[in-house]
């Protein structure tokens, strides 16, 4: 059970670690805060509770930086 | 989970201040709804007003642009535009890119003023001075003298900035923590000077949080230029910023309380702290000024130029 991720310059294959995992699980894993990021599964803007199915390419789009 | 207001199944926001759930066409029409009553709340626009937009080509200021677009749809408002280009290596040239293409698409008046042309040296190149006084003091200044002058020029009766939320809650507590009671009485959705020179200035996106305004331009999909300024976090502003944001993960309203608090206060603050200051001119730019030489000129002067 896998899922795409993308990332600035990160576009890669990641298993799904859990069942029920969530974008929010995710923003965890890789330290970033959902204050600062918007993400879209598919194509489409959703919320951080969402859970990633298989084959889901999820897109982190920073839009607050530091300062 | 649905939207709260349409009962769509796709919602982009759930706010955590107030739990309520959005749908992408409920948030756009959500923020759009809360500026314009701001704009009719703290009077920000006049019928006929010309209001030139401080266009960094960032998520603020491009928001300000688009819904402010809308009074200049049905003829209430001109809007025209001017990008400051501080000369910041690797950062600046693509907000001035995405700033043009915003212009161009709305056929608005616009130009872009660098701090080569106008003062001959580049913000990276006052960061390479010996005695520089941080990136944000000198870029701040130049800035606001560079638009003002634009605002002159070109007739505007208003500047819209894109300062939001947490730009302001922001503001209100570094200027308190550092008892600076003088810039505590300037803050406010609209700041007018007595000096004719200077144009009133408003910010329409005050009361929006800057996640929403981000959310914002991705669901109506504008271009912004999404980048960090790479001198933004030697600023205090950033620690301030970090801070409050720290808090609000378990605090989600404090923002607002922070900007409310504020805004009862505000008019004792400038009836009994604002300084009248003396409106001279600078002996060498001609601009107004308290003391002998502005703010722009003294840091010019410093910096032997």
């Amino acid at each position: 059970m896998s899922f795409t991720l993308k990332y600035k310059n990160i576009n890669e294959e990641r298993e799904i670690p859990s069942e029920n995992y969530t974008i929010k699980d995710l923003l965890n894993d890789l330290e970033l805060s959902a204050q600062t990021i918007v993400s879209k599964q598919n194509g489409e803007l959703v919320i951080e509770d969402t859970v990633i199915d298989e084959d889901d390419e999820i897109q982190l789009v920073q839009i607050i930086y530091g300062g | 989970m649905q939207c709260s207001k349409c009962g769509n199944p796709k919602v982009i926001i759930k706010k955590q201040q107030s739990g309520q759930l959005l749908c992408k066409d409920c948030f756009i029409e959500s923020i759009e709804k809360k500026v314009i009553k701001t704009i009719k709340k703290e009077k920000l626009l006049n019928r006929g007003d010309k209001v030139l937009v401080a266009l960094s080509g960032g998520k603020d200021s491009v928001t300000v642009l688009e819904i402010l677009n809308s009074y200049r749809k049905r003829n209430i408002i001109d809007i025209c535009a001017v990008t400051v280009d501080e000369g910041i290596d690797n950062y600046r040239q693509d907000g001035v890119d995405i700033a043009l293409r915003h212009a161009e698409r709305l056929g608005i008046e616009h130009k872009v003023v660098s701090l080569k042309d106008e003062y001959g040296i580049t913000l990276d190149e006052i960061m390479q001075k010996d005695n520089h006084k941080g990136s944000c003091t000198y870029c701040g200044v130049f800035r606001r003298t560079i638009i003002n002058k634009a605002a002159r020029e070109m007739g505007a009766t208003k500047i819209a900035t894109g300062h939001n939320l947490d730009d302001e809650v922001q503001a209100i507590m570094m200027n308190y923590l550092e008892g600076n009671t003088d810039n505590l009485t300037k803050l406010g959705a609209k700041t007018e000077s007595k000096a004719e020179e200077f144009t009133v200035k408003i910010k329409p996106l005050r009361e929006i949080p800057e996640r929403e305004i981000g959310l914002y331009v991705v669901a109506k999909e504008l271009e912004v230029h999404f980048d960090s300024c790479p001198y933004a976090m030697q600023s205090f502003r950033g620690e301030v910023s970090e801070l409050i944001n720290q808090l609000s993960e378990k605090h989600p309203t404090i923002k607002y309380s922070t900007l409310r608090g504020y805004d009862k206060i505000k008019n004792i603050l400038k009836k009994e702290l604002k300084k009248d200051y003396a409106h001279g001119r600078c002996a060498i730019c001609g601009e107004p000024s308290a003391n002998e030489l502005c703010k722009a000129c003294s840091f010019l002067e410093e910096l032997g130029l």
